[in-house]
């Protein structure tokens, strides 16, 4: 049974013997053709040998819990309830060995090199369309075009960004299946792949010795650093929001590299200038790395319906040609009809033979390749020519002819003739195999690769590494992945690896002394505003829930409060605009009904899961602003997480336990934000945001528990109700040592503003961090948000805590509540107003039009 | 002939305009068929930044920044400017538009881009396999280029009926094809598509066209338009301009601003601004020969 088993660990063979069960065919990148692991795959499959079968699974588990943790691929507008996209990372990686790299790498190099000198022709002289070395109706029939660029991209420092999707064919030959000039191509969700993986399986990756990708950073940002022409640049990353499918790489880069995460629309430009709408007002912004697509960089001179960049971009541009990277226009190359011509441009260009050859690959637009492919009609893949970068392994599948009926393929012949400059076809190459480690043992599955090159100070340079993914075979021609099984690309070096290198710490020489001089972007403090406020919702419904549970639990008689537990369910699930058929019917709903309405009811804004959903949502808009501990502490509030789902349908006495572990993780977080968050803008906001919903909720709680005032015993259920939701009955019994008295009680949990949990500490906190926003003054006025908070505060010191237990101590009482649970929400739109509201004046078209009569 | 032409636009707006930038191709260029003696552009309130340059088709072009609150917005291009006829030509000695490839990229010489990039289809001009059937029938196999194009601009003028009501600025050619109907741009839009279904180089054209009072009424002022149509090449005409709306080869009475690929690369103004709330244009222009 034992064939060749050298290996001296027991498991070794077994790993093996499986992969060598399941039958290669075609080129396999671990086992050469004598059946053995290659050499460079021979130091992994022994570490994973050395692994027990239950470590190794527990190990590939975890992967996955982390990639959800880390929330890659999660998509924010993506149905929660469809799970076709998951995002998965395979423990076994793809390995390069360190002399193919060197190859690779050359290759890649070249070919970045090749698309710069292309780039600065087609955007500057023309002579290549004009001396025929490419045919000019394939530039003008691109959309990616931009002839409003022409001029700026030479005068950039050109193509900044390259990567390239490779698969090895069945005859084990390496080939670009595409190219990706546009943008960062996801680059974020390679970095995070490496970050998880060494995170769990670090001991792996060490005992190969593969390349770090640190260092490749590290040189994109000194580079760009050097670019901008500033020691101290502001950069921002330009992303077209969270709705886009790589918003996860664009934020995780931002955050790694230390730059702005901003959309179109927290931009202006001035003349030559870029500024950034922040809470401070517009500041200048020095470079721009671009992740949306370039023609819908600018509506006034680009795509008239493209808003993902600041109207006048172009117009900065022409003036200041550097502000952008990569420069706009940069996707033109990308264009899969270029493949056949490459060869004779690199050797009219770089004097040099292509390395690297693009996979076998027809223009539609030249008579001679038209007429190839309608001849061999049947074993080609119609593609678009220019398709743009989607997500990584979203590549469109083509159409395949041989799937269609004879109908269609007319159609497709007449469309092929029209629009034939428009579109290429392909013909299958195959794809290599690799192991994949799946249900305790490692199979061989067909993967495509993306890699990745930027320039910098030292020219261009690629990334060891990348971001592997399973294909289907049969269908596939680019990377085209649609279960979104990853892998990790290692690249084994004969270099000694600095373990230490990671831009998280970066070196002392790149590190620059800044304090708080991060600027808040007006978009990003309303979320961040929300985000406050949404935590301490969480932590409000939750403790409510938690303590109207335990009573139910504990049967406790008339002292329980129950009643008044019930008083604020009640509040939570309705508003003004409730119907009193509604009301009458939560009033009538069993406690038991009533708390899963609190939990999961469709009706109501503010249950459980709505809250968590929002939670979750806008700290993934924020996430760059926090650190990844932070974020991952909220992961079990993903829509679908575990923790969710069981909370949907748990009967009363599970929610107990799951109540509690939410509430840790909101303890968690808010613990985590108070220790790290530096104490700038962002705070003040996140923190105002908590204050003005505590000081709400607590409004909305005494007023339906204390007004009107309860009778006899349940005044002590509702007091010690009340105590428990403020978490300070430990803070009462140490002051008192007496049984809850309302005046005690109201002093402690109203006016005390010693005590985190009172209306006036929360009134005072936000009115302390709204002093130190800008702009609190209007002309010698006070500015709305200022003038609303004043008063709020002021009634609450104001009220005579004697006076409330006296004779018209109910009416007074029922006053002041209704006057916070009137002007908070007013509170909160004034501060909207002054400070966030900069996002929602966007631009808008103005158009005439000719309408000459004949 | 020497026209004097004045184009005024006039905006305002029901709240202030905070900031706005407008990118303007209101400069006629000189062309075959025209000189420009005089132009003047004058803008209110003036912009705090403006850029003038030229576009790479060599139209002349403005980005204007406007960074004073306003609630009006006035522009005023002002030209003189002399046409002339094309001269006399015989449509059917024009080349075979389905043999342009030789005289645009012959083997072994350079290839003329600035005529071959408009044989490409661009955004708003892109035929759908019904347009370049309707197209194709007026080009059948070796017929003379401008001759073919001629019959496609008076097929256009024929069945195609004036509506300014049934399309807006955005509306896609193939709406216009299938209801017939649309203004100078959407006609000048859909030939453009024809033609370039069959790669044949034709470019947009805007403009002014003097028009004529009926008889015995004088001319009212402001009551010229802007205008917008078609320049197809040959190698033994240039380029040669038709007119789908009226159904004719322009001869002196057209006044060249710009010429592209299609509206989007031409259009007079066209503005971004923030705020501004609900705006009314009001637009006259006066082709006043002198």
């Amino acid at each position: 049974m034992t064939i060749a088993a050298t290996s001296s660990s027991a498991s070794g063979p077994d790993l093996l013997e499986a992969y060598r069960a399941a039958g290669a065919s075609g080129y396999d990148e671990l086992l050469g053709s004598d059946g053995q692991p290659r050499r460079h795959w021979a130091a992994f499959i022994r570490e994973l040998a050395l692994l027990s079968a239950a470590e190794r699974d527990a190990r590939s588990t975890h992967l996955d819990r982390r990639v959800r943790e880390t929330g890659i691929a999660y998509d924010i507008f993506a149905d929660p309830t469809q799970s076709g996209q998951q995002w998965t990372l395979d423990l076994a990686p793809i390995i390069f060995s360190a002399a193919e790299w060197r190859w690779v790498e050359a290759a890649l190099i070249q070919r970045a090199q090749l698309y710069d000198a292309i780039l600065n022709d087609l955007y500057g002289e023309q002579q290549l369309l004009k001396d025929g070395h490419i045919p000019p109706e394939l530039i003008f029939s691109d959309s990616a075009y931009l002839n409003s660029c022409r001029g700026i991209l030479p005068q950039s420092g050109g193509l900044r960004f390259y990567a390239a999707d490779l698969a090895r064919g069945v005859d084990g030959q390496w080939r670009i299946i595409d190219n990706h000039t546009e943008t960062i191509a996801g680059s974020g969700f390679a970095l995070a792949n490496r970050v998880v993986h060494t995170h769990v399986a670090g001991d792996l990756f060490n005992a190969v010795n593969a390349a770090r990708l640190a260092p490749y950073f590290q040189g994109i940002q000194s580079a760009l650093t050097a670019h901008s022409g500033r020691h101290n640049a502001r950069i921002a990353l330009l992303t077209p929001g969270a709705h886009h499918a790589d918003y996860f790489s664009h934020s995780y880069i931002a955050r790694y590299l230390g730059y702005l995460l901003v959309e179109g629309g927290d931009l202006r430009t001035r003349g030559a200038q870029v500024f950034l709408k922040t809470l401070e007002g517009l500041k200048n912004v020095d470079l721009i790395v671009r992740c949306v697509d370039g023609s819908a960089c600018d509506p006034l001179e680009l795509d008239p319906a493209g808003f993902e960049g600041p109207s006048g971009l172009v117009r900065s541009c022409r003036e200041s040609p550097g502000l952008v990277v990569n420069a706009i226009g940069s996707a033109l190359v990308q264009n899969r009809g270029l493949g056949p011509y490459l060869p004779n441009l690199a050797r009219h260009l770089l004097g040099a033979d292509l390395a690297l050859w693009d996979a076998p690959r027809w223009w539609l637009g030249d008579p001679a390749a038209r007429q190839h492919a309608l001849d061999n009609f049947d074993h080609v893949v119609i593609r678009k020519a220019q398709e743009g970068t989607g997500r990584v392994g979203r590549t469109a599948l083509g159409r395949d002819t041989r799937t269609m009926t004879a109908s269609q393929r007319d159609v497709l012949k007449r469309e092929i003739h029209l629009h034939g400059s428009r579109l290429v076809a392909e013909e299958k190459i195959g794809f290599s195999k690799a192991p994949v480690f799946q249900n305790g043992v490692l199979t061989p599955q067909p993967f495509a690769v993306r890699l990745y090159v930027a320039k910098t100070e030292e020219g261009y340079v690629a990334m060891p590494g990348g971001v592997a993914m399973t294909v289907d075979p049969d269908r596939a021609v680019a990377l085209t992945a649609p279960d979104s099984h990853t892998r990790d690309v290692w690249v084994l070096t004969d270099k000694e690896q600095d373990k230490n290198v990671s831009l998280w710490r970066p070196a002392i020489e790149t590190a620059r002394i800044q304090r708080s001089q991060r600027v808040t972007q007006s978009r990003v403090a309303d979320d961040l505003f929300w985000l406050g406020r949404y935590t301490e919702r969480a932590d409000w419904t939750m403790r409510l829930l938690r303590s109207t549970l335990k009573r139910t639990a504990e049967d406790s008689g008339p002292h329980s409060g129950l009643t008044a537990a019930r008083k604020c369910l009640e509040v939570l699930l309705t508003d003004e605009d409730t119907p009193s058929e509604e009301k009458q019917r939560l009033a009538a709903l069993p406690l038991d009904a009533l708390c899963a309405q609190v939990i999961g009811g469709r009706t109501a804004l503010r249950t459980i899961e709505r809250t968590m959903q929002s939670l979750y949502r806008v700290a993934h808009l924020a996430r760059d602003r926090m650190s990844l501990e932070a974020f991952q502490t909220l992961s079990r509030f993903r829509p679908g997480d575990p923790w969710s789902n069981a909370l949907a349908a748990a009967r009363p006495g599970g929610v107990l336990d799951l109540l509690d572990d939410g509430l840790a993780s909101i303890a968690a977080f808010s613990g985590l934000m108070h220790e790290n968050m530096t104490r700038n803008f962002g705070w003040s906001i996140l923190d105002m945001g908590r204050r003005l919903e505590r000081a709400y909720n607590l409004s909305e709680a005494m007023l339906a528990m204390f007004v009107p005032m309860p009778e006899g015993e349940e005044e002590q259920g509702s007091l010690r109700l009340l105590l428990e939701l403020a978490d300070s009955f430990i803070t009462y019994r140490s002051r008192y040592w007496l049984d809850p008295i309302f005046a005690l009680v109201f002093d402690l949990l109203l006016l005390d503003e010693s005590n985190p949990r009172s209306l006036s500490y929360q009134l005072a906190a936000f009115s302390r961090q709204l002093d130190t926003l800008p702009d609190g003054k209007q002309g010698v006025s006070l500015t709305e948000d200022r003038r609303l908070t004043l008063a709020l505060l002021t009634s609450v010191r104001l009220t005579d805590v004697e006076k409330l237990s006296g004779p018209e101590g109910e009416a007074m009482l029922e006053n002041l509540l209704q006057e916070q649970i009137q002007s908070l929400p007013e509170l909160s739109d004034a501060l909207a107003r002054h400070y966030f509201n900069l996002t929602d004046d966007s631009f808008h078209r103005l158009h005439t039009r000719r309408e000459a009569a004949p | 002939m020497i026209l004097d032409v004045s184009h005024k636009t006039f905006y305002a707006y029901s709240a202030p305009v905070v900031q706005s930038q407008h990118l303007v191709h209101l400069t006629p260029r000189d062309t075959a068929r025209q000189t420009v003696k005089h132009h003047s552009l004058i803008v209110e309130p003036a912009p705090a930044s403006r850029y003038d340059g030229f576009d790479t088709f060599g139209n002349a072009m403005a980005v204007l920044d406007i960074e004073l609150p306003h609630r009006e917005l006035v522009l005023h291009a002002r030209s003189t400017i002399e046409t002339i006829p094309p001269p006399e030509i015989d449509v059917t000695k024009t080349t075979a538009w389905d043999a342009l490839d030789e005289p645009l990229m012959p083997a072994g010489r350079g290839v003329d881009i600035d005529v071959v990039q408009f044989r490409c289809i661009s955004r708003s001009t892109t035929p759908s396999l019904g347009i370049a059937d309707y197209g194709a029938v007026s080009f059948p196999k070796g017929r003379p280029v401008i001759e073919g194009a001629m019959d496609l601009t008076l097929r256009i003028f024929r069945e195609f009926k004036f509506d300014a009501t049934a399309t807006d600025v955005s509306t896609p050619v193939q709406e216009v094809f299938e209801h017939r109907r649309g203004v100078c741009q959407d006609f000048a839009h859909f030939q453009l598509a024809c033609l370039r279904a069959l790669r044949i180089p034709a470019r947009y054209v805007s403009g002014y066209i003097m028009t004529k009072p009926p008889p015995g009424q004088p001319r009212l002022q402001g009551a010229d338009a802007s205008h917008a149509w078609v320049s197809v090449w040959s190698p033994e005409t240039g380029w040669f301009d038709v007119d789908p709306t009226n159904g004719i080869a322009v001869a002196d009475e057209h006044v060249t601003v710009a010429t592209g690929r299609d509206y989007d690369d031409v259009s007079p103004i066209s503005g971004l601004l923030l705020g501004g709330g609900d705006h009314i244009v009001d637009v006259g222009v006066d082709v006043v020969p002198v």
